[in-house]
């Protein structure tokens, strides 16, 4: 039975949540583009995954290809010191790029979705920052896609088999670590031990065999000064030829020699189990729904998902466009339920001001970069997950997303929106990056206006408003503690004489303390 | 600061000159200035190479030839039992009587996830949903349980556990909230803005308070963190500045000294899943893991010999623990894969243990993901650690846990006098006796001067202690040992109501 789809009032309120949870932070305007166009329609345009540029040389350090340009094809410097520096230099690229997709995503759910499958597939880079591209070219190709091709596909992805050792298992002396991660957390999941090695979803035997099933790939290329991409390869001699047996959970498969092409088969035999379905779509849910699965959520809205994805030969958009147009995405108990994460906090910041930086390419990559190092500070490396399993933010009970906020990455949240705002901003080559407020309040429904222009606000940065006495204070600063008529007359004369500071100034800084008290204030930080 | 050397009279802490009248008081405050320091090794340690078996040396070679030390490069503590060759800070403190091994430390049908299995740990629960830690469950016993509401307050000024770093540790999360409160620098200072948001009962509502205390708390605690780290004192020159481990621990240290009265202090060292170039393919005594130990073990020397010079010796004790240890044979990629049990160790100067356990038994062939067995349940040591080190009642301890508890002397050394006993006139109480580099002479005054010299057995004077008045009631005062050769003293309290002599030892 699919789920119930929402018939309920269609407002900036509904709009602006499935914009919070799908993309990293919705303008004003977006939202009320979304109300425009209607539920439906959004949702399908959120389901769309844009197609990208590559990560580009900006940091003098990169000797192999012109700054500027892509070296996801490049071949390394010889010499490992050489080709370390250069490495370094590859992975800076990387982080900036992953930060600027973010910054200038789209209306679509591509951003997040990668996020997603970043931390589902949690494998830290290293090595050689072409095959950690490549790791994320694979998940974005599949973010929407088939989830047991994308589980194939990612079992022989070198930095994968980096990670996990899969590059090292051999007949000889198989290893275990791939193995063990794709049951327990890529795929059908762990349950309760109910037996000696028994994981109620599979045992430690299958653990063993599914490591002897990989056995055979190797990882060439790395840091090749003649190859220009990094290549996972298979080698017969490597490979256990034997006749491979899965436990009861499997219905005793039995996996016999396949060669090259045998990880494929595993998958196929794990998939038939429904119980993967339910995992993802767990993992799902808690993501963009709520942390809180409650049985009854467990035998409706999950059951639900799991049986679409099932029926639809496990293809992950059918799921999602189900999801976002359900009554249960927009039941008034699931609003506000997450605690942002870093990256959500700080792009939401960037994101709904309509910020980017647009100095010079190195120095907006090099503040991008800055962003990232920021998030790191705050808990979350994009695609450094702490382990295997992810942030424990979207995984660990009971607190889950609570555990992105304590008091010390409260503070450093808190000291981050001031730079961006009140403070100088993030310093780079001796330019700036303060958020681009003008740009925001101009864009807001009645600017002039300053009930308005508190309102709109609230309703971009927070998921169930602020309270009247909130407010009040909200647009006291917003007034300098004046009547509201003389925020119009202030607006109104920055109007009238664009690009002079002295009416422009007053306008900024008003709308700088604002965001800056608006996002020290709880309500910010939940989504 | 530094008083530490003989012939001066020793004054340590001015506030321990107080008169306590009741001597159950006076024992719970013993305990009370009592601090934790626990270390997590984060990944599973390689235990067999850590704490290295020799008696099984030649078993152990045909199990993990690729990853094993040199048995020549051992650093031997008994005939049988020895650390990796770069753990040399954890040696000298094992000679001083100041490092402890718990072999083989685990839990029944050991779970080989990291994530399980450290869960397990920080809960110290196996079978039950995991939603309070074993740190979090002690202090809802044994403080107002109404945390984080009524926090801080004049009784509790300060937070009950540190987690150094970014984030709150899952060893302290009790049910309404984690105890534990996460410092990066205690020299940051704090001044957050608050806020107030009603909670309607929804998760969202939930959320709001929560945040809103959160930043409450992180004003009130983050000024008196600072407070206490700028007042505080570190001494030791054996810090690494370039290990973070070594940092935090000084940073730790720090906050000790300056008065902070937070109880438990959590630090974290990653790295230790090393299932692949664990060591070097051309030496074994070189890699990832003997970074990691040797950070570990210098570390902890470093903090050791900082609490010896700042006179906090006594009141200080520290543990290690990590999900796992690792199987028994090695692989092919020089490194090792998730096993079960593992030595643990305790280190301060009130360690009533050094070796506790034998060595395991390792076969002389190998056996698929054949790991160390079980000896004691990292349960029962955590149930010995808060009986002996906070003075938690036994049959509190034991609800926090879901088996039967079994208790074991592990951090008892300095209890021994405090308790049950009152001294009359012509008596007095030194306690640790035999001691190391601190210990503790109790006595009563009648409101008079008192006089207290430490003579050695040629009759000459080698330290003076006190030589003051003091008020009426009974009093501790502590002697700085450290600067006195190992051998037999006696300690003279001349009094005007009449003199008492006590004979003490000082060893190593």
């Amino acid at each position: 039975m699919p789920l119930t789809p929402y018939t309920g009032p269609w407002t900036k309120a509904e709009a602006a949540h499935l914009l919070r949870r799908t993309t990293f932070g919705p303008t004003n305007q977006q939202i009320l583009d979304a109300v425009t166009n209607g539920l439906s329609a959004t949702v399908t345009a959120l389901l769309q995954i844009p197609a990208i540029t590559e990560p580009v040389a900006f940091h003098p350090d990169e000797t192999i290809v012109p700054f500027g340009s892509s070296w996801v094809n490049a071949v390394y410097p010889s010499g490992a010191v050489q080709a370390q520096s250069v490495e370094v230099a590859r992975q800076w690229s990387l982080g900036a790029w992953a930060m600027e997709r973010i910054n200038k995503e789209q209306m679509t759910i591509a951003e997040k979705l990668c996020l997603f499958w970043q931390n589902h597939w949690a494998a830290s880079p290293g090595f050689d920052a072409r095959a950690t591209y490549d790791y994320h070219a694979l998940i974005r190709q599949y973010a929407l896609g088939n989830f047991r091709q994308f589980a194939k596909d990612m079992t022989i992805n070198p930095n994968m088999l980096l990670f996990l050792n899969g590059a090292t298992n051999n007949v000889f002396s198989p290893n275990e670590n791939y193995a063990r991660e794709l049951l327990e957390l890529f795929t059908i999941g762990k349950g309760p031990q109910i037996g000696p090695g028994d994981y109620s979803n599979y045992t430690e035997d299958d653990v063993a065999a599914a490591a002897k099933i990989l056995t055979g790939y190797y990882v060439d290329g790395l840091r090749s000064d003649t190859l220009t991409d990094v290549t996972a390869v298979y080698n017969a001699i490597l490979h256990d030829t034997s006749t491979k047996t899965m436990s009861y959970h499997f219905n005793n498969a039995v996996i016999p020699n396949n060669g090259a092409n045998e990880y494929a088969d595993l998958i196929d035999v794990i998939f038939l189990q429904d119980e993967v379905a339910y995992h993802i779509c767990r993992k799902l849910y808690r993501y963009f729904v709520c942390f809180d699965i409650t049985p009854t959520i467990e035998t409706t809205v999950i059951t639900e998902m799991a049986t679409t994805l099932i029926s639809n030969n496990y293809e992950i958009l059918p799921v999602l466009t189900e999801l976002f147009n359900s009554a249960h995405f927009y039941d008034i108990t699931v609003r506000g339920a997450i605690i942002r994460g870093p990256l959500e906090t700080l792009y939401a910041m960037m994101n709904s001001t309509g910020t980017e930086p647009a100095f010079n390419l190195a120095t907006d990559l090099e503040m991008q970069l800055n962003i990232y190092w920021l998030a790191e500070i705050m808990g979350q490396a994009y695609a450094s997950p702490p382990s295997v399993a992810g942030w424990p933010a979207y995984y660990q009970e009971p607190s889950f997303s609570r555990l992105w906020a304590n008091s010390t990455t409260l503070k450093t949240r808190f000291d981050v929106s001031s730079f961006l705002t009140i403070y100088t901003g993030i310093p780079v080559n001796g330019d700036f990056l303060k958020l681009d407020v003008l740009n925001f309040v101009d864009n807001l429904s009645l600017p002039p206006d300053a009930p308005t222009v508190i309102d709109d606000m609230c309703d971009v940065f927070c998921p169930k408003g602020v309270d009247v006495v909130q407010k009040t204070i909200l647009q006291s600063i917003l007034t300098n503690g004046q009547p509201a008529f003389e925020w119009t007359m202030q607006y109104n004369d920055y109007l009238a004489n664009p690009g002079n500071p002295v009416f422009e100034d007053p306008v900024r800084i008003r709308v700088e303390l604002v965001l800056a008290k608006l996002f020290q204030m709880p309500e910010f930080h939940a989504m | 600061m530094a008083l530490a050397s003989a012939g001066t009279p020793i004054i340590i802490n001015k506030m321990k000159l107080q008169s306590i009248g009741k001597e159950l008081f006076e024992v719970k405050k013993a305990y009370e200035d009592r601090v934790l320091v626990i270390i997590r090794l984060n990944g599973g340690n390689d235990g067999l190479n850590t704490v290295i078996p020799l008696d099984q040396y030649g078993n152990l070679t045909n199990q993990r030839s690729n990853v094993l030390v040199p048995q020549g490069s051992v650093l031997s503590l008994t005939p049988d039992i020895g650390l990796h060759p770069v753990m040399t800070g954890m040696q000298n403190l094992f000679n001083d009587g100041k490092l402890g091994i718990i072999q083989n430390v685990g839990y029944p049908d050991q779970n080989r996830s990291h994530f399980r299995s450290m869960d397990i740990w920080s809960s110290g629960l196996i079978n039950a949903n995991p939603d309070t830690g074993w740190m979090g469950r002690y202090f809802e016993s044994a403080y107002p349980p109404t945390y984080p509401t009524d926090y801080p307050n004049a009784t509790y000024p300060h937070p009950f556990a540190i987690s150094m770093g970014y984030q709150v540790s899952e060893t302290c999360q009790g049910i309404m909230a984690n105890w534990s409160h996460a410092v990066n620098d205690p020299f940051t200072n704090y001044n957050l803005t608050a806020s107030s948001v009603l909670n309607d009962g929804s998760i969202y509502g939930g959320h709001m308070e929560y945040l809103a205390t959160l930043i409450d708390q992180a004003n009130a605690y983050g000024a008196d963190i600072n407070a206490a780290a700028t007042a505080g004192n570190t001494m030791s020159t054996l810090y690494d500045p370039a290990s973070q481990l070594a940092t935090q621990l000084q940073y730790v240290a720090q906050m000790i000294s300056g008065g902070l009265e937070t109880k438990v202090y959590i630090l974290n060292i990653n790295g230790f899943d090393t299932h692949d170039s664990q060591v070097l393919q051309t030496d074994t005594t070189q890699g990832t893991h003997a970074d990691l130990l040797k950070e570990l073990s210098d570390a902890v020397a470093a903090f050791q010999d900082d609490l010896n010079l700042l006179g906090l010796e006594n009141r200080v004790a520290g543990m290690t623990f990590s999900e796992f240890g690792r199987q028994v044979a090695s692989n092919a990629s020089y490194g090792t894969d998730h096993g079960d049990a593992a030595p643990l160790f305790l280190w301060g100067t009130c360690l009533s243990t050094n070796i506790m356990g034998s060595n395991p038994v390792i076969g002389s062939t190998v056996v698929n993901q054949e790991a160390i067995p079980m000896e004691f349940d990292f349960r029962d040591i955590y149930a010995s650690i808060l009986k002996d080190w906070f003075g938690a009642p036994a049959q509190d301890i034991q609800s926090m846990f879901e088996h039967s508890v079994t208790f074991y002397p592990l951090l008892d050394f300095c209890n021994v006098g405090i308790s049950e006993i009152e001294l009359d006139k012509d008596e007095a109480l030194i306690y640790p006796n035999p001691c190391y580099t601190n210990s503790t002479i109790r006595f009563l005054s009648d409101g008079e001067w008192v006089k207290i010299d430490v003579y050695d057995m040629n009759g000459q004077i080698v330290l003076n202690v006190l030589d003051s008045n003091i008020s009426q009631g009974s009093h501790d005062v502590p002697m700085e040992t450290s600067g006195l050769p190992a051998g037999e003293y006696l300690v003279k309290v001349t009094k005007e109501s009449g003199s008492v002599n006590e004979p003490l030892i000082k060893v190593h």
